[in-house]
């Protein structure tokens, strides 16, 4: 801990220069930001009736809470996780499934998605991903984009996916919100596939992207442009809920007192007896400035697309005079850098295994990003933000882990399936719930033909609360999209060599 | 601009070779050329069935690295899919010069410092194909782009990849040391971009880094360069009937006697190694039917013919095996990304193996992460494709689709020595190079990216330091 110290002085000193260690004292806000997002189910729905019961026999199991079974079970019971361990009884009435020389582990879950919202083909008619008319578009929400027939989807359900966050583009400084949807088959609108009770994200962006948009309209078009946009936006958001606050207690007063007769009324003089007090009007909503508020409250998390080490170290310091904290840096090529200052700041990195150099602020990308974070502490996570790389984050949390343990960093298998189960489901707020195979926890889970670090192993079967959503080779779930295309759905004679 | 039934050499060659000579006595150094003939295991070089074609001349070795390398023990996979247990390999004055089994270690001069390689696995040096190394260094800044010829013409043939390159790349470290020693670096943009030029990824050697600056001719078949597929394809018919018959109309047109050609004559004299099958001639098309356009045309104007993208290929598979055309595929690539891809799959290269057409397994459409060239292998392995098939289309597959398989992509003897000595499986995430050898000299494995992670490995002297 004293290692952080000199760290965790620097941002309270900031954050002490500005207005107290968490700032302004969020005020009561209008609707709370959860009730604004279209109402998807606030959890799990009641299970009535028996429930079903599958034993998942003797696979190895990779828990993401720390154990590694060479050969275990898991019970599914319903939509959840019963028992993990060796040699586990057989409930009378349930499945086995024989799982020997396979690997299960829990549902692979990528922070960083557009699938939905970016659906193939890339047709203009699909470009949904970014608001690009004003950089503040805090109050525009994925999951109003999100096309559940993208074949996308089946793609990353194919390669063991079983929930991923939704996210506008980063052209804007402020996004709009993000949606945690399930990849469940047959989803016919965002809410068939919204994550029960998951809490929204807010997608911010730094950098370049949001200053080559706007470079030659409105602006920004520098960096110091862009934090002057948040700066400025979330200003507005505490005096925002200032007046919505003022708002709360006019109506709380007036409410306590609107059957007494106002006091300056000049009682029985000129015969205007008992005027009643004005009700106070509310003020404007402004759904921005609600997601923002929401944010302060901590109700909205956010997801900040950000590259450079001194950007995101500019951003703990915002966030910190403003009084709210960066849930996850999203690509975060240098958060190797300041790992230290992340550890501190309880902010996690969603990195790629090895992306780089494609724009400036990418340029110094290291495959060993996400193990020197691990190393110190930090919470790292690996996201695809592709829909390419979706299909197997396994073999991309391989592909760090190996390149960390090269470098002579301790990554273990048990760290390393972490960063794309239990760590994307803490920064999604969601790790009540899912990440890890533990009892009490939604069954999402996914079994391997082999290990899930092998370039040759692929996911078998992917089961979201406890049902079976993918088998390969007998279960792939098409959407709407594709039908008509494959060979055989039209024509029998579809000239391919098979 | 003449045209070369074979490209120059690099100039530093010429130059260098008394130099080299002059070392190699200097340093006391036994250099033995082990005839071919006495080559053991070795069906290496390809077979006369492919026409002649321009070949990639011996490059210079780099000056700094010179010397004999003597590798012993390991398991060779020689790229044409043939396995030598126990190898012995020698590399000299940049090529390889014994190539064999246990039987070939009297091969080797008494005394020689010899490379333990037991327990290793051995394989030619990687080959990115149709890529733009050298050419961009970082893709959204436009001032580190030599890729494409800023001009409204759609043919450029004449645009030369080879003249733009920069050896000192960063990028190409961080390639060479997972295992990647060769590239075809194409041009891009327009109908027809220019001019491939294959490198070995001798980092900071600008004189010497291209091997061949001319193995072929990029162009791109589909509906973006002229608003309709049928306008692309009628163009590009238009150019190579007026390039073809620009030789005997030469004179003419420079008395200014002849009709408006359909391309600068820079541009059709360019395209005489193609028209003579002394060059190959690549076509970007994903969707089927552009596939069979891409093979009509090829006979039609008798092109050695390779295809880059080849989304639906697998669905043309048997024209592809009769007509023996290439196809440049990532295996990744399974997305409906387009309405010309919408038959795209994870096992398009093993069908496509399984047609008996040849397979080149490739990183498309970025220049950062080559060095991913094993893990599309490894997953194109996993979807059907065998192994040594898969590491052919890394390493011999690409060298013919380019034509340049006398001096690249396999372990031969007389072959450019690129080479890599891996922990294990060179598609699996636990493997990775022990040494990457280009042109016989051992590389350092130090990249820029070490560069960074070394310095930020202790974050402390950052905290001591700002006290």
């Amino acid at each position: 801990m004293t290692k952080r110290r000199p760290v965790l002085l620097l941002l309270g000193l900031s954050a002490a220069l500005a207005c107290g260690k968490r700032g302004p004292a969020p005020p009561p806000g209008p609707p709370s930001a959860a009730a604004e997002q279209p109402a998807g189910p606030a959890s799990e729905p009641e299970e009535t009736g028996p429930r079903k019961q599958t034993l998942l026999r003797g696979g190895a199991v990779m828990t993401a809470a720390g154990q590694i079974y060479t050969r275990a079970d898991v019970l599914v019971d319903g939509s959840k996780i019963a028992a993990v361990g060796v040699d586990l009884p057989v409930p009378a009435g349930a499945t086995v499934v024989d799982l020997a020389g396979k690997t299960v582990t829990p549902g692979i879950i990528d922070t960083h998605s557009h699938i939905g919202v970016y659906a193939a083909p890339g047709l203009v008619g699909h470009s949904d991903g970014n608001e690009s008319t004003a950089p503040n578009t805090a109050g525009v929400r994925a999951g109003d984009a999100y096309f559940p027939q993208d074949p996308q989807i089946d793609r990353a359900r194919a390669g063991g996916i079983t929930t991923m966050q939704v996210l506008p583009g980063s052209a804007n400084l402020f996004g709009g919100r993000s949606v945690t949807v399930r990849l469940v088959p047959g989803a016919r609108s965002v809410t068939d596939a919204r994550f029960p009770g998951a809490p929204d994200g807010l997608k911010m962006a730094c950098g370049e992207n949001p200053k080559r948009v706007y470079g030659n309209k409105s602006g920004p078009s520098t960096r110091m442009g862009n934090v002057a946009g948040y700066r400025d936006a979330f200003q507005k958001a505490v005096e925002y809920q200032r007046t919505w606050a003022k708002y709360r207690k006019d109506l709380s007063e007036w409410t306590a007192k609107k059957d007494e007769p106002a006091e300056d009324s000049d009682d029985g003089k000129d015969g205007k007896k008992g005027k009643k007090r004005e009700e106070p009007t509310p003020p404007a909503r402004d759904f921005a400035m609600e997601t923002l508020s929401g944010v302060l409250r901590g109700e909205i998390l956010v997801h900040n697309h950000c590259y450079r080490a001194d950007e995101m170290s500019g951003m703990l310091e915002l966030a910190a005079t403003y009084g709210f904290t960066i849930r996850s840096f999203h690509h975060a090529t240098e958060a190797y850098k300041i790992a230290d200052r992340l550890a501190a700041a309880g902010t996690s990195a969603s990195v790629w295994a090895d992306w780089w150099g494609f724009k400036a602020e990418s340029f110094d990308g290291i495959r060993e990003n996400a193990a020197l974070l691990t190393q110190a502490g930090a919470r790292a996570i690996i996201h695809s933000d592709s829909p390419v790389g979706i299909q197997r984050l396994n073999q991309e949390a391989a592909k760090a882990m190996h390149a960390g343990r090269r470098a002579g960093l301790t990554v273990t298998d048990d760290q390393a399936l972490r960063w794309i189960t239990a760590n994307p489901a803490w920064a999604l707020g969601i790790a009540e719930k899912t990440g890890t195979l533990e009892p009490g926890k939604l069954a999402d889970l996914v079994v391997w033909s082999g290990d899930p670090f092998s370039v040759y192993t692929v996911a078998e079967q992917v089961f979201i609360a406890g049902e079976l959503v993918y088998a390969r080779g007998s279960l792939e779930p098409r959407t709407d999209f594709e039908l008509g295309y494959k060979p055989g759905d039209i024509s029998t004679e579809p000239g391919a060599t098979r | 601009m003449s045209t070369h039934s074979t490209p120059p050499r690099p100039r530093r060659a010429r130059r260098l070779a008394p130099a080299v000579a002059l070392l190699s006595v200097l340093w006391g150094m036994s250099v033995e050329a082990a005839p071919a003939a006495t080559q053991p295991t070795a069906p290496t070089q390809p077979a006369a069935a492919a026409p002649a074609v321009a070949r990639a001349a011996a490059p210079a070795p780099t000056p700094a690295r010179l010397g004999p390398v003597y590798l012993v023990g390991g398991e060779l996979h020689v790229g044409d899919g043939t396995v030598v247990q126990d190898a012995v390999i020698a590399m000299d004055r940049g090529v390889f010069t014994v190539v064999g089994g246990p039987e070939a270690r009297n091969k080797l001069p008494a005394g020689a410092t010899l490379v333990d390689a037991r327990g290793r696995t051995i394989t030619p040096g990687l080959f990115a194909a149709d890529t733009q190394l050298g050419l961009i260094e970082i893709d959204l800044e436009s001032s580190t782009r030599d890729d494409g010829k800023a001009t409204d013409h759609p043919v450029r043939a004449a645009h030369e990849a080879a003249t733009a390159l920069n050896a000192e790349s960063s990028l190409i470290p961080v390639q060479v040391v997972d295992g990647v020693t060769t590239a075809a670096v194409a041009p891009t943009g327009g109908l027809i971009s220019g001019q491939v030029a294959l490198i070995d990824l001798v980092h900071g050697d600008h004189r010497g880094i291209v091997a061949s600056p001319r193995v072929a001719t990029a162009a791109h078949l589909g509906h973006a360069h002229a608003g309709s597929r049928a306008a692309t394809l009628a163009k590009l018919r238009e150019v190579l009937s007026d390039a073809r018959s620009f030789p005997a109309r030469r004179a003419a047109y420079d008395r200014a006697q002849s009709r408006e050609l359909a391309a600068h004559p820079l541009d059709l004299e360019a395209l005489q190694p193609a028209l003579r099958q002394q060059a190959v001639f690549t076509l970007t098309a994903d969707r089927a039917s552009d596939i069979l356009a891409a093979l009509d045309l090829a006979a039609e104007f008798r092109l050695r013919l390779t295809i880059v993208g080849g989304a639906e290929a697998w669905k043309v598979a048997d024209e592809l095996a009769r007509a023996k055309v290439p196809v440049i595929l990532q295996p990744t690539q399974n997305l409906p990304a387009s309405f010309d891809s919408m038959g795209a799959r994870l096992d398009n290269a093993a069908l496509l193996h399984r047609a008996g057409a040849p397979v080149v397994v490739a990183v498309l459409g970025g220049v950062h992460n080559l060095r991913n060239l094993t893990q599309e292998a490894g997953i194109a392995v996993a979807n059907g494709l065998p192994w040594e098939a898969a590491l052919t289309a890394v390493t011999l597959g690409p060298a013919r689709a380019y034509g340049v398989e006398r001096t690249h992509g396999s372990v031969a003897v007389g072959k450019v020595a690129n080479l890599v000595v891996w922990t294990g499986d060179p598609f699996e995430f636990s493997s990775a190079p022990v040494q990457v050898y280009v042109r016989g000299a051992a590389v350092p494995g130090v990249t820029r990216q070490t560069l960074l992670r070394d310095r930020y490995r202790d974050l402390q002297q950052f905290n001591r330091k700002n006290k």
